[in-house]
């Protein structure tokens, strides 16, 4: 029956690309339920602790919005391979609660969709592998250009910035960055 | 029941394909998910990761032509490694020092390497010369974007070049561009410099690194309004412009051996009978042939440069030569070095001044560690020489600043232990803002001028905005006087001679604790006895150009240091002024001038510094400053921040197309410093990157990489290719469904017909 053969090689094709996005979106999943664990793990230990064994990054912290239920494990670095498991912490940053400003970038599609319902003046919680919890406002989003960030690493007050691609509709990866900031505003344990 | 189902399925035969079709459907999305988590099992490779790391590392500057890339991970031990070799000969007044740096490469790769080091503040560069294998190229004197231009000419061309530039007057750098895999390219400097003298020592001094400095955020802005009264004018945002060109990477201590291993001879023919000779921080052999030479190699062989070389020599003779005049025929001129040592005034009868005088103590990071015992000692030895009728305040500076008192305070005993236990309480930390604090020390608040007011400001100089220092000097010394003291194992010379310069003071140097009572002692003979003041030269029959223009007071045991072009060689030079409120005089045949070695390049030298203290003084504008320097600079053959040495070797030697890494070698944290007290506080500023850059062949010329500004994060690519991915897998199981049920729909069709 050759007539079936184009319709099922399409098919075949169409499957793997398909399967190949989902397996994005599963790994990001799966990676989360994993780092999750292990970020408890880290918590209760206060040692970092490896999701998988061979993994060459660790959570650092959890991003958590209450209002909107969402919440994302923080792993140190931006590499590629680490973005594909969770939001990165830009390690030419402090970390969460310390003098100037932390920043975390993940995939718009994946971890930080929800950064698109975080309005102005939601809280956004932190908490660091070494069980400290900080509180942050957020006060302020813009849309910039990637390498015009206009993100002071040297400012002295304790802020936080949230960055992902922008728009978060587009299927292709442009130069825009949305950059949501957050100000400290109280601190707990 | 049954028949009626047949029947039932006979009267509508297309239920069942609606059947067939959701079964498919069916099948197809349980293949999907299959074949996704068959993916996922069977790898959870990373190189699955469909977003790339490239994107987020490229230079800011250079993203567009996607050539740069900055690599982060700490491959030092891969990268180009540096020997150097420091060979010294003092002949009499002046010494020629020769510094060769040994660059070699073990990596696979063609490397561009830089190299930012320190040289003696007031040395000429004139030569500079690549050894490649068996050829020597010898460099030549170019302005200095000509030069850069050259260069980039030929390392884009796959040829062998060298550049000298100067960054600031004791700040060089060395770029060699292709060094071959495998390959070891010697690069050769060399500078003349006067042997400094005081009292009865001579002295040289080595620096061998460069401390990391602490440049000033631009946050406020200056502004210059024209001259013309326009009410037009420009604003100065960055202190530092050149922050980046400054700022090489500096090894942790902690995690890092030393580097760059340096051997150091040196070989003195002092022109008299030598007594003690001392190398203060390092050991050292010394040979002696006859009595007036010696030969100082170093004990252990190799040093990690990562301090001064400082060696001082004394004559046999209770006092040394309180005369020197040396000279030197080059082209159609003559040049002439003297030495004066005025006579120390005897105790007048007449009681001194009394003086008032201002501490001034550097506390920031980069003190930490053993500099800040020595500044803490100094200035506590300082506090208990003071006089009972002297009034005084101690300041203290990092990126903060205290006053101890109001007022200057009479140096009672209350007073001076309130100050003691205010300076034994000092710790070292944070950034080092100087202007303020020298602003402080300058603001005259007594305005008695029945005093002597003297500043005695103790720091290692580690800033990059010395030119905003010596702007608030020039605008505010008034009456005051500057004595700079520098401290630590690398201060930046540069900064303490031109400060005291301006300040009309002078400086010292503390480089260990073991120093502190000799050199303060000597410090305060300078601060208790008159100077030797309103000093003028006068030649008696030769035309001449001398140097330093305004002759400056001299203090206690340092001599009168003056360079000058003749156009004739004959009759004499008077020496005049006044120690204490006695006139002096001293008249010198020229006749008698011993021959001397590179007199016209320190004279050239001298010129050029005078021209550099005119703009700031204000006296010359810095078009006619530029002027003046380039023509000095380009007769004299000797590298300034408007001129650099280039050398080119003429054979290509990297194959087109083969692309080339550059290196920023990174240098020891001077010995004594506290990494973390520098760095620690600033961990985002830490220069520990190694740079990379490719060149491929027909790229526009490349600066340097641009720095990585701490106001530049880049924000990674932050999107996946999964909404993409999942949209067209979709689109094609849609067309595939609709190709099948169009085919069976056709065949159907057929079987019915």
């Amino acid at each position: 029956m050759p007539r079936f053969i184009s319709p099922l090689v399409l098919a075949l094709v169409g499957t793997i690309l398909f399967g190949d996005g989902a397996y994005i979106h599963a790994k990001a999943w799966l990676a989360q339920v994993l780092l999750e664990r292990a970020f408890d793990h880290s918590v209760a230990t206060g040692q970092p602790f490896k999701p998988w064994s061979w993994a060459d990054t660790w959570p650092v912290a959890r991003i958590e919005v209450k209002r909107i239920g969402a919440s994302a494990i923080v792993l140190e670095g931006t590499s590629g391979q680490a973005l594909a498991f969770g939001p990165g912490h830009i390690h030419q940053t402090v970390d969460a609660g310390e003098r100037g400003v932390a920043v975390y970038a993940a995939h718009r599609d994946t971890h930080f969709r929800f950064l698109r319902d975080v309005a102005t003046g939601d809280v956004i919680d932190v908490t660091r592998s070494d069980g400290k919890r900080f509180r942050y406002r957020a006060d302020a989003s813009s849309v910039v250009h990637f390498d015009a960030s206009g993100i002071d690493p040297t400012t002295h007050g304790f802020e936080l910035v949230l960055a992902t691609c922008w728009p978060f509709d587009s299927v292709t990866s442009g130069p825009e960055r949305y950059i949501l900031h957050a100000t400290l505003i109280g601190t707990d344990g | 029941m049954s028949n009626c189902d047949a029947v039932d399925s006979n009267e509508h035969p297309w239920l069942g394909r609606v059947v067939k079709v959701g079964l498919f459907l069916l099948a197809q999305s349980i293949a999907v998910l299959l074949v996704s988590f068959v993916a996922l099992l069977v790898s959870f490779a990373p190189g699955w990761s469909a977003t790339t790391e490239q994107a987020s590392l490229l230079q800011p500057g250079d993203a567009k032509s996607g050539s740069l890339l900055l690599k982060e991970d700490s491959a030092y031990t891969e990268a180009i490694r540096l020997g150097i070799d420091v060979d010294i000969t003092v002949s009499g007044p002046t010494l020629r020092t020769r510094v060769t740096q040994i660059f070699r490469n073990p990596t696979k790769d063609w490397v561009e390497a830089t190299y930012v080091y320190p040289l003696a503040a007031d040395g000429a560069v004139d030569t500079l010369k690549m050894v490649v294998g068996d050829r020597v190229i010898v460099g030549d004197i170019k302005a200095r974007q000509q030069a850069r231009a050259i260069y980039e000419q030929a390392r884009r061309n796959g040829q062998r070049a060298a550049l000298t530039e100067q960054e600031r007057p004791n700040i060089f750098t060395n770029s060699v561009a292709n060094i071959g895999p495998g390959e070891t390219v010697l690069v050769q400097i060399e500078y003349q410099e006067p042997v400094h003298q005081s009292g009865n020592e001579y002295s040289l001094r080595v620096p061998l690194v460069v401390g990391p400095r602490y440049n000033p955020a631009p946050i406020v802005q200056s502004v210059d309004f024209r001259k013309d009264g326009s009410g037009w004018g420009a604003t100065h945002s960055d202190p530092v412009p050149d922050r980046d060109r400054i700022s090489p990477p500096v090894l942790d201590p902690a995690n890092n051996a030393p580097i760059n291993p340096t051997s150091i001879t040196v070989h003195l023919k002092a022109g008299f009978a030598l007594g003690e000779v001392k190398s203060h921080h390092h050991n050292v052999k010394i040979a002696s042939p006859d009595n007036a030479t010696r030969v100082v190699t170093l004990a252990d062989g190799n040093v990690p440069a990562d301090r001064d070389f400082e060696l001082t020599w004394k004559p046999t003779a209770e006092k040394a030569p309180s005369v020197g005049l040396f000279r030197e025929h080059v082209g159609d001129a003559d040049y002439l070095l003297a030495f004066v040592t005025p006579p120390a005034a005897e105790q007048t009868t007449q009681k001194p001044l009394p003086r008032e005088v201002l501490f001034v103590i550097d506390n920031s990071g980069s003190m930490g560690g053993t500099s800040i015992e020595q500044a803490k000692a100094s200035l506590l030895y300082a506090l208990g020489r003071l006089q009972p009728n002297d009034r005084f305040n101690v300041i203290r500076f990092d990126d903060t600043m205290d006053v101890l008192f109001p007022t200057p305070v009479p140096a009672d005993t209350t007073h001076v232990s309130e100050a003691t236990s205010f300076v034994s309480a000092l710790q070292a930390r944070g950034g080092t803002e100087m202007v303020p604090a020298m602003r402080a020390a300058l603001t005259d608040k007594l305005g008695d001028t029945n005093t002597v007011r003297q500043i005695v400001f103790l720091t290692d100089g580690a800033i990059g905005n010395e030119q905003q220092l010596f702007e608030t000097i020039t605008a505010m010394r008034g009456r005051s006087r500057i004595f700079m003291v520098g401290i630590g194992s690398a201060p930046n010379t540069y900064l303490m001679t031109r400060a005291s310069e301006l300040g009309r003071g002078a400086f010292t140097h503390i480089g260990s604790v073991e120093q502190v009572d000799e050199r303060m002692r000597g410090l305060f003979a300078k601060l208790e006895n008159p100077a030797v003041t309103g000093l003028t030269a006068k030649f008696s029959e030769a035309k001449v150009d001398v140097t330093p223009a305004i002759i400056p007071d001299i203090y206690r045991d340092e001599p009168l240091v003056l360079a000058a072009k003749l156009d004739k060689l004959a009759g004499s030079l008077e020496i005049k002024g006044r120690v204490g409120d006695r006139p002096w005089s001293v008249t010198l045949p020229l006749q008698n001038a011993a021959e001397g070695k590179g007199l016209s390049k320190l004279w050239a030298r001298r010129k050029i510094g005078d021209a550099e203290v005119a703009r700031t003084l204000r006296e010359m504008t810095p078009e006619d400053t530029d002027k003046t320097i380039l023509a000095l600079a380009l007769d004299h053959q000797i590298v300034t921040r408007l001129t650099s040495l280039v050398a080119v070797d003429k054979t290509p030697s990297r194959p087109e197309g083969q692309p080339l890494k550059v290196s920023e070698l990174p240098i020891n944290l001077p010995a004594g410093w506290d990494f973390a007290k520098v760095f620690g506080e600033r961990p985002q500023l830490t220069p520990t990157q190694l740079r990379e850059r490719r060149a491929d062949a027909g790229q526009p010329a490349a600066r340097r990489p641009a720095p990585v500004t701490p106001d530049a994060i880049r924000l990674p690519k932050t999107a996946t290719s999964a909404a993409l991915k999942m949209i067209a897998g979709l689109i094609m199981i849609v067309l595939a469904l609709i190709l099948f049920v169009f085919n069976r729909r056709q065949r159907l069709l057929t079987d019915v017909a």
